[in-house]
């Protein structure tokens, strides 16, 4: 078996296009490009550099950021006053809805403009100009706009730099291949359950182009032009979202079919192949798999990374484990390499389950986890509440986060060894806060009750 | 009498007029676009029970006092007629010429902030405002605004387009898919407002429109006088902010039009959504004590403020 060191330096060679010059890291990247292993590093190691890379991102966004730095003030908190990591609690948090509170035309552009942390390019602006024209121009103009959508339609946008989006493509993929160790090789094929990256600018889809530079052979479940205009069409219930979801429904078919051809292609050739994303589209490829009495054994040559949320229908959820049953029945392959991924649009840290506990492990070296209660005070392990994060990574916008996500967090993992904390298996929404989820945002943009249920 | 209707601000602003040309407009748009739907909702019957005065009306008595005057910000607008009777009565009840300006104008807010129910309805004056305890923030900002002028204070509207926090537009929006198209197309909410009034040299903002128990409904700090809602539930959209005299002419008709012929049924479900709501943050309140309530809710995160910034962007 390959060893983890020379595993590692492989994806490195791999994705050397993701990894700056060395000399330039920023502390947060040196969190996240020199540790061999993100979710298993020694402690005291971790923690210097997890201080470091916060620190450093707290003070360039508090000298560069005009709105962070007056939300700073009002909260009376400068970069002097964190001395360690006990002081984080410290840094003010903005509520993940912030990212929400855009206006549109003309000035969606400054709003963009104005949570970007630093200068910008000159971009220019037309007055017909709608969101995904706008983005487009940020992103011509070098940065990587990026968006998720909550399910009342609204979309979260957020504004990386090209350099933070490339840190966040690689700290995902380093995640899912050091979970999946010693599974990777780039000789292998993939099928990316997620629009394609190259076709969108939501985030789920675009921070997974990262897998067409790993994996030898991709392909994309839903291979069209995702603009957000279709999206929210597609999610509203007039005719024109009927028609677009009508249309959905008729391509999702042939999707299916070409998934299971996929399948039999592969697993006749005796090729190693990977899944990756919203696990109801391999949920329903499975289940059509079943209804016609066939199945396969991958074994150790597959693998599962799924993201995005564990909506199948509406109002019904599939238990992950029960799903992982399912992936072990139909495909063969093992629940150690069927692993769930969380994250959202507006960090960069990927929580990823362990093969051996499917613990959601939290990347150590840049990344701080917290769960705050009701009164916006921290938790105790083991007790219920928001996630919240500071992330290290982010050097164009404020990544200091308060979610709308309901989590337990524990100080290490009760199965494996590895030394990072862990979230729950699971994480669900809190009270109050809308459903969201790049997979929900797939599901319903498909309508995808696949078994022809309207979404 | 043109310049007289341009003097006390009865004609609509430019960057106010703006608003409502294109709220018009894409409201126009989003009904061409569902006329099945506004067809459906229109024949739709929600059935809402309007909710009761929880007051009683002090009665007047002739001799009671009352500033008169033609100055500006002093003087009756359009909905706001701080000579009425009832106001008057009102006026002198809460300490109107008694208390120092600062506590009477303070007490003013409470009484409306706390009492007058948010509902989705009509423009009309302050005194129907007054007997029936229910209105919209712009009811509820005249009837402060007409409660200070009466006891000398000047006062007067702020008024903006708003981008609202999600547990507002879930109650307002999300429930109704025109309403939902038409904020979503807009990206803001129309029209919304504050009271100014002005105290020892100051302007002071007077946030009448959410209730306690609306605002403990919605997990966000209870406003006091003096408190901007701006930043604290909602955004301002730049530019929007206006402060003005009186309401303009024009828009009685057209929330009229818009909230009786196009789409009752929508306003009556908004209605009994807030209705709802309010019932919701009693209970909240009288389990943990508003004292309570707002040291919690005041501990835990509020959303930065933000202002616009070009940067190098360049607009054709």
């Amino acid at each position: 078996m390959i060893e983890f060191k020379e595993y590692i330096k492989n994806l490195n060679k791999r994705l050397h296009n993701y990894i700056p010059d060395p000399a330039t890291f920023t502390p947060g990247e040196e969190g996240v490009f020199k540790p061999l292993d993100l979710y298993n590093h020694p402690k005291k190691e971790a923690d210097e550099y997890k201080f470091k890379a916060i620190k450093y991102a707290f003070k360039h966004h508090y000298e560069n950021n005009s709105f962070y730095k007056k939300y700073c003030k009002e909260n009376n908190v400068t970069p002097d006053d964190i001395k360690s990591i006990d002081d984080f609690n410290k840094i003010p948090l903005i509520p993940d809805k912030f990212f929400k509170t855009y206006p549109s035309g003309k000035e969606f552009a400054m709003w963009l403009a104005t949570t970007y942390t630093g200068e910008l390019p000159n971009i220019v602006i037309k007055r017909t100009d709608d969101h995904d024209a706008i983005i487009n121009k940020f992103n011509d103009a070098g940065l990587v706009i990026s968006y998720s959508s909550g399910t009342s339609g609204r979309h979260t946008f957020i504004p990386r730099d090209k350099r933070t989006f490339n840190d966040t493509e690689y700290a995902i993929a380093k995640a899912a291949i050091t979970m999946i160790y010693p599974f990777w090789e780039y000789d292998s094929y993939g099928y990316l359950l997620m629009p394609n990256p190259f076709k969108t600018n939501v985030f789920a889809g675009k921070v997974c182009s990262v897998y067409f530079d790993a994996i030898k052979d991709v392909q994309v479940a839903l291979d069209r032009e995702l603009k957000a205009d279709l999206i929210r069409a597609a999610m509203k219930n007039n005719l024109k979202g009927r028609i677009i979801r009508y249309a959905m429904q008729r391509e999702n078919k042939k999707m299916m079919e070409r998934i299971i051809n996929w399948l039999r292609e592969n697993y006749k050739n005796k090729n190693k192949i990977s899944f990756i994303g919203a696990p109801f589209i391999l949920y329903f490829v499975m289940e059509e798999l079943e209804r016609n009495g066939e199945s396969f054994d991958f074994g150790e040559n597959g693998a599962v990374i799924t993201g995005g949320g564990w909506k199948i229908f509406e109002g019904q959820r599939i238990p992950v484990e029960e799903f992982r049953k399912k992936v072990e029945k139909i495909l063969g392959i093992p629940p150690e390499n069927c692993l769930d991924l969380y994250g959202m649009v507006e960090g960069n840290g990927w929580m990823i389950h362990c093969p051996e506990g499917h613990y959601l492990h939290i990347p150590s070296t840049y990344y701080h986890a917290m769960v705050i209660d009701e009164n916006g005070e921290e938790v105790a392990y083991g007790e219920k509440g928001r996630f919240a994060f500071l992330d290290g990574l982010a050097m164009s916008y404020p990544s200091f986060i308060i979610s709308g996500d309901e989590v337990r967090m524990y100080e290490e993992c009760p199965v494996c060894h590895r030394s990072s904390p862990v979230l729950e298996p699971e994480v669900s929404r809190a009270k109050g806060d809308e459903m969201r989820g790049c997979a929900e945002e797939m599901r319903r943009v498909l309508s995808m009750d696949l078994g022809g249920k309207d979404a | 009498m043109l310049r007289e209707l341009k003097d006390k601000e009865y004609i609509p602003p430019k960057n106010m007029l703006k608003l409502f040309i294109k709220g018009g407009f894409v409201l126009s748009k989003v009904l061409i676009k569902n006329m099945g739907q506004l067809k459906k909702a229109r024949k739709e019957r929600i059935e809402y029970i309007p909710p009761k005065r929880n007051y009683e009306l002090p009665e007047y008595k002739p001799g009671m006092k009352v500033i008169k005057s033609n100055e500006k910000y002093l003087r009756p607008t359009l909905y706001c007629n701080p000579y009425a009777k009832e106001i008057i009565a009102l006026a002198n009840h809460l300490g109107a010429f008694e208390k120092d300006p600062y506590e009477y104008a303070r007490d003013a807010f409470e009484f409306v902030k706390r009492n007058l129910i948010l509902q989705i309805m009509p423009l009309d004056g302050v005194v129907p405002t007054l007997k029936r305890g229910y209105g919209t923030c712009l009811h509820k900002i005249s009837l402060f605004i007409a409660l200070c002028r009466a006891a000398g204070l000047k006062a007067r509207y702020k008024l903006y387009a708003i981008a609202m926090i999600q547990q507002w537009y879930e109650t307002f929006v999300e429930i109704d898919p025109l309403m939902r198209e038409w904020y979503d197309a807009m990206g803001y909410f129309m029209l919304h407002g504050e009271g100014e009034v002005y105290i020892d040299g100051k302007w002071i903002v007077a946030d009448v429109g959410p209730t306690p128990e609306r605002q403990a409904a919605t997990g966000i700090p209870i406003t006091k006088f003096g408190e901007d809602s701006i930043g604290i539930w909602f955004q301002a959209i730049p530019g929007s902010i206006m402060r003005v005299e009186s309401l303009p002419l024009g828009l009685g008709t057209a929330s009229k039009l818009l909230m009786e012929k196009i789409s009752p049924a929508s306003v009556a479900k908004m209605n009994n959504n807030i209705l709802g709501q309010v019932e919701k943050g009693r209970k909240i309140l009288q389990e943990i004590g508003e004292e309570e309530y707002n040291r919690r809710v005041r501990k835990g995160y509020k959303m930065p403020t933000i202002e616009l910034e070009r940067k190098s962007i360049i607009f054709e």
